[in-house]
């Protein structure tokens, strides 16, 4: 089980992915544990399995062996529907691309993970604006994404993932694409999710300097923990 | 917003493709309704008051065989008949069409031939002047609409059966039947231009009543039973059929034609939502990443699906229903086609076509979505 303390805790994790006769181990037999309102960051070079674990620990993918519980669920024993339900209650995501949709206002997709709750119209616009304020975008709500810059692009993407308000927010390059100046804004949200907010976030990323904003950073090399 | 209103705005996004698929199912069912009421138009009997009345004696061999004008002293004594006329299709060119006229020009006994046509109505001047002149004739307020005619104008007709042309001077105009379009002269007239041979085409019998119309028309076949002209006698709807069997080919060619389009309209609609799926691939992946599960998005699909056969649906089979219902199709048809009705029956065809299609549309892409991961859409971001 996991620690009061301890929001993930990773037992023997492993992925293998079978590609025709060849096996290709992504993770292997990884124990981890990350505390609550850490800001882990997941460092390595490219097909070293950071992706994949981050993917396990949102319940997004399922390990080969091993144990993966999230505030003391073993996400890898829940159906896919659990699983929907799941992740819709307890995470965050915010991904390199943004991938806003297009047809919708920064208020509509902020507002696209309520629309699988019970809420009502009123108390979904509280917290779909308590969100947008909180990434400095108040002003912003009513404009589609392709009039907003790519640095408010990605903080919409991060209200997206704030405002079920999840114990953990995971994040997958998410200054990849974005100029110094952004990556330094969105990076700064993220720090103060974690140390204000008390969320946990645990970030992928090839850059040491986004590296710096985590509270700590663990490197993974051919599916093994390096440190 | 809510999910109704998402699944809208996504089917809105390409708003070129959806129009474009729109039209593409709308004009298939256009034309899906526009076969089947062309299929009923030809297929389908007039049936007016008088039609169950109504029996038609032909030669037993062929319709192309006349039948000897002497059987009219037989037919006049059977039982259960209140009239008999000869009905002589002449089959003439009206002046100016070139292959074909669309109105029939019909010899008859003008005495006997108004009780045959219980629903026309005629003045009583007009039918009068037409029983006392011999080279006269009336004609059905639909053909005189059309050619712009009036009383008192004269008709030639060049003779494409008889070996004879026609000039006629419009005495009457009629109306009321289930086709106003006929033209009826004098059998005499046509007798003396043809030298009195003594034939008619058919003969065209007035039963006294429903009940005793199928035993009128066993009396007749029995009457002229081993006679050098044996007769087939049938009711209206009947000779109507049998002479429509002759277009079997044509039923086949259109239920043929009408599944080729059914087929095509399946295409265009899987084409359509295989193409706005592969296009949200990455966004269907983001919706499950956040907790929309496959029912969910299952429903979008079809939702989507549906409501762009139904849009194209309203937009064919109601666009066919207001077209059909607002011009005059016998004007445009040149009179082949009288009535031209859409009826509930093909709007339901048409709407459960639809909504069948909708359905069938969506299970590819629903598959495709319940096959696809969360991260095997979301290696497709990077």
């Amino acid at each position: 089980m996991a620690t009061p303390e301890n929001i993930v805790t990773i037992r023997n994790l492993s992925k293998v992915y079978a590609q025709g006769e060849i096996q290709v181990t992504a993770l292997d037999n990884i124990s981890l544990n990350i505390a609550t309102g850490e800001f882990l960051t997941l460092m390595g070079p490219s097909g070293s399995g950071k992706s994949t674990l981050l993917h396990i620990i949102a319940g997004v993918d399922r390990p080969t062996s091993g144990e993966c519980l999230v505030q003391g669920v073993d996400v890898t024993k829940l159906n896919e529907s659990q699983l929907a339900d799941w992740r819709n209650q307890n995470v965050g995501f915010v991904f390199q691309t943004f991938n806003l949709i297009p047809v919708l206002t920064a208020f509509e997709n902020v507002e696209l993970p309520l629309l699988l709750t019970k809420l009502k119209r009123a108390q979904r616009r509280k917290q779909v604006e308590a969100a947008l304020e909180l990434v400095g975008l108040a002003d912003r709500m009513h404009h589609l994404p392709k009039q907003l810059s790519g640095g408010q692009e990605q903080r919409v993407a991060i209200a997206r993932a704030l405002v079920t308000d999840p114990k953990l927010v995971v994040a997958d390059e998410p200054t990849g694409n974005l100029d110094s100046h952004s990556a330094q804004e969105v990076l700064g949200i993220l720090q103060s999710l974690s140390r204000q907010a008390g969320k946990t976030v645990i970030m992928v990323t090839h850059d040491p300097k986004a590296a710096a904003f985590g509270s700590r950073s663990i490197h993974l090399e051919k599916g093994e923990l390096t440190n | 917003m809510n999910l109704p209103g998402f699944i809208v705005r996504n089917a809105f996004r390409n708003k070129r493709r959806f129009a474009l698929s729109v039209s593409s199912v709308a004009a298939s069912l256009f034309l899906l309704i526009t076969l089947q009421v062309a299929l009923r138009e030809l297929t389908n009997p007039i049936n007016d008051e008088g039609s169950s009345l109504r029996i038609i004696v032909r030669n037993k061999v062929s319709l192309a065989q006349p039948l000897p004008a002497r059987q009219l002293q037989v037919l006049d004594k059977i039982p259960g008949i209140v009239t008999v006329s000869p009905f002589s299709f002449f089959g003439g060119l009206y002046k100016g069409d070139e292959k074909f006229t669309s109105f029939a020009q019909f010899a008859v006994d003008p005495k006997r031939t108004l009780p045959l046509l219980a629903d026309a109505k005629i003045p009583k001047e007009q039918l009068d002047a037409w029983i006392a002149d011999q080279t006269s004739c009336i004609v059905g307020q639909m053909t005189v609409d059309r050619y712009g005619l009036k009383i008192g104008d004269r008709l030639q007709f060049t003779g494409q059966i008889y070996p004879c042309d026609l000039d006629l001077k419009i005495v009457g105009i009629y109306h009321g039947t289930a086709d106003d379009r006929n033209l009826m002269f004098h059998q005499k007239y046509l007798d003396e231009l043809l030298g009195n041979p003594g034939t008619v085409g058919t003969w065209w019998v007035r039963a006294a009543s429903v009940a005793e119309a199928p035993l009128v028309t066993d009396r007749i076949n029995k009457a002229f039973a081993n006679s050098s002209a044996e007769v087939r006698a049938e009711s209206e709807r009947a000779f109507v059929l049998g002479f429509v069997s002759m277009w079997a080919n044509i039923k086949t060619l259109i239920g043929g034609i009408s599944i080729v389009v059914i087929f095509a309209l399946l295409l265009v609609t899987v084409s359509t939502m295989s193409m706005a799926i592969r296009e949200r691939f990455r966004e269907l992946a983001i919706l499950k990443a956040i907790g929309f599960r496959r029912r969910e998005l299952f429903a979008f699909v079809l939702a989507e699906s549906f409501g762009l056969a139904m849009c194209g649906a309203v937009l064919g089979a109601g666009g066919a229903w207001v077209i059909f219902h607002s011009i005059n199709i016998q004007k445009l048809t040149n009179g082949l086609f009288v009535m031209f009705e859409v009826t509930p029956k093909m709007m339901g065809l048409a709407f459960s076509v639809a909504a069948l299609l909708g359905v069938l549309a969506a299970i590819a892409p629903m598959f495709t979505v319940a096959r696809t991961s969360v991260v095997q859409g979301l290696k497709t971001l990077d």
